[in-house]
């Protein structure tokens, strides 16, 4: 793919980032600034499991855990070691790569549906320890995060200040996919997607590549769980068991997890329509509930793909890239 | 030596439940193909409608009947509105259950709130023999699960349309060119699946207070134990579901109370890892055309 065209794909991307990072300008709420900054920390871990999803094409339903990884390692470390903001970034992304690299391995030996439950069990199972934890991990009413955030001396803690630098790390994991997508690594892992016996049959080393897959979605899943946890405080296993999983693979089938801006649209569709639609939680999850079943029966591309190609079914003009669907297509 | 028995015969009582639910999943799973993770919930509103039945005076073994159809009329809903789509993809189909459970679980909470529930006990006999106490409905409970086991592999090894299925499991094509409605056949195991989590529903609320939330970790144990006892083998089901309750009730017993469930996800990752047809064999899914 030529670098214009490609960068055709980044470029509305970032135009939104930048129109997003405007808006504290219009004095927005605190409520609203609250909910943006959960949707960009949710994001920025939907860009890396859409290198995972998208590209790979292995589904995770334990992708909370990785996030929960990260997020326990910025607590703990700032607690063991007063470690602060800043260097708990890299460490959280190392530790949840190193758990995702452990997670990914049986999908060398296991494939298909029974590799998605079992990456459902690794979920739970890690809420579970952390649970049981003792006080090393705060147990069941978790851990508080209490140093403060600061960059050249300026206080993050300022909720406008987070919001900005949440939006930035959201540039920066946009960034960061586009080239992982863009990249030679990128077209190995579509590869894989396609057809795992024909990439083996080229050499591709596709154990290696899975493995290397999860290794780059625990990254982004450790860095959003330091951001969470520096945004939230406070942390505890129920924020990243079934639930939380269950809602980041609805965010990223929303979205669809092919194109660049498809985890940005479904992180702040779902962060916003309940919002927007007045529902209270217990509504607005089973309005999730609703969109993830249509999703995946109706559009199972996922919104922004299907209205791109409802746009070009309407103007009757073929799409740029054929649109598969992104979900499975096992049924062999 | 007490303490053990107790907790044996406790762990035994929650077996059934589990074995309830481990056989519905086994069926559902191993022969049709469809993965469903919201079997849990069904087991919730199995045991929501008997709790609603109970308080409006109905009689708990009515009640328990009840919970059956209702929820099997559910799986029937949903099986011809909603997992129909998915047969060729399994995957899509456990996405659309993840997405069920989440529905389920809010429209109770919407309707009868997030709170703990409970009936009266239907049997309060209580034996004591050798210093060990037999609560009667833990006996009740294994009796009629044993009971409803023994029935459905009778009917599933032994009756023709027992065979039938099977043949559709083992090749659709061929079973459906001798006559075989291989698609009505799928409903209906769906349907039955559904109708025995109903049962356990009832069951389970007879022992202990329920949430809208247990069908969750219940769901966990039953597609670990119908992993681990190999997909479509009843036999398997039971006798894995016998001994993840054992284990659960003599790990609470002494004091791992906290690490119940992880046993069975823990299980289930090992097995699939190392014996993707379970212990006692099984089929890994139907074989798709």
């Amino acid at each position: 793919m030529p670098v214009s065209n490609s960068l055709r794909s980044l470029l509305p991307v970032l135009i939104l980032l930048v129109l997003f990072a405007l808006v504290p300008l219009l004095s927005p709420s605190n409520r609203f600034l609250s909910l943006a900054i959960s949707a960009g920390i949710n994001v920025i871990a939907l860009y890396g499991l859409s290198v995972l999803f998208g590209q790979t094409g292995i589904l995770s339903m334990g992708h909370a855990a990785l996030v929960g990884i990260g997020a326990y390692t910025a607590a703990i470390v700032a607690r063991d070691f007063n470690v602060g903001f800043w260097l708990s970034i890299p460490l959280a992304g190392i530790m949840a790569a190193i758990v995702a690299a452990l997670i990914g391995v049986p999908s060398l030996r296991v494939s298909g549906h029974h590799f998605v439950i079992m990456t459902f069990a690794f979920g739970q199972l890690l809420s579970i320890i952390l649970t049981n934890g003792g006080d090393y991990t705060g147990a069941a009413s978790g851990l508080d995060v209490q140093q403060p955030v600061a960059l050249f001396g300026l206080s993050m803690d300022v909720l406008t200040h987070y919001y900005l630098m949440v939006v930035s790390f959201v540039a920066l994991s946009a960034i960061a996919s586009w080239a992982i997508i863009n990249s030679r690594y990128g077209r190995t892992l579509r590869a894989i997607r396609e057809n795992e016996k024909l990439a083996a049959s080229l050499g591709i080393n596709v154990g290696r590549h899975k493995i290397g897959a999860f290794v780059v979605s625990g990254i982004f899943a450790g860095v959003s769980g330091v951001l969470l946890a520096y945004f939230l405080r406070h942390i505890s296993p129920s924020q990243f068991a079934s639930f939380p999983s269950i809602y980041l693979a609805l965010m990223v089938m929303i979205g669809g997890a092919r194109l660049l801006l498809g985890p940005l649209a479904g992180g702040i569709l779902v962060a916003f329509l309940p919002e927007l639609l007045n529902l209270d939680p217990v509504q607005s999850r089973i309005l999730y509930g609703v969109c993830l079943i249509a999703v995946i029966l109706l559009l199972p591309n996922g919104l922004i793909a299907g209205i791109v190609a409802g746009w070009y079914r309407f103007f009757d003009r073929r799409p740029v890239q054929p649109n598969e669907p992104a979900v499975e297509r096992e049924g062999k | 030596m007490d303490v053990l028995l107790q907790q044996i015969l406790n762990g035994l009582s929650i077996a059934s439940v589990i074995t309830l639910i481990a056989v519905g999943v086994t069926l559902i799973f191993g022969l049709t193909g469809i993965i469903n993770f919201a079997h849990g919930e069904f087991l919730m509103v199995g045991s929501i409608v008997t709790w609603l039945a109970v308080s409006n005076g109905v009689s708990f073994w009515l009640a328990i009947i009840l919970a059956m159809i209702v929820v099997a009329v559910m799986g029937f809903a949903l099986e011809r509105g909603l997992f129909r789509f998915t047969l060729e993809r399994p995957t899509n189909g456990f996405i659309v259950s993840l997405g069920l459970i989440i529905v389920l679980q809010h429209i109770v909470i919407l309707f009868w709130n997030a709170n703990q529930k409970s009936i009266p006990r239907p049997l309060n006999t209580v034996w004591e023999i050798g210093g060990v106490r037999i609560a009667s409905v833990r006996v009740m409970v294994i009796f009629i699960t044993a009971a409803v086991v023994a029935m459905t592999f009778v009917a599933i090894t032994r009756s023709r349309y027992g065979r039938a299925l099977r043949a559709s499991v083992e090749d659709r094509d061929t079973a459906a060119l001798m006559g075989i409605p291989v698609r009505r056949y799928i409903t209906g195991v769906f349907v039955l699946g559904s109708a025995l989590a109903g049962l356990g529903g009832g069951l389970l609320i007879a022992l202990f207070p329920i949430t809208p939330f247990t069908g969750g970790t219940m769901v966990m144990k039953g597609f670990a134990v119908a992993l681990i006892g190999g997909l479509g083998n009843l036999t398997g089901a039971v006798v894995a579901g016998l001994i993840l309750g054992i284990v659960e009730g003599l790990s609470a017993g002494y004091g791992f109370s906290g690490w119940t469930d992880a046993y069975s996800f823990g299980l289930m990752i090992l097995v699939l890892l190392f014996r993707p047809n379970g212990l006692f064999g099984g089929t890994s899914g139907p074989k798709m055309a």
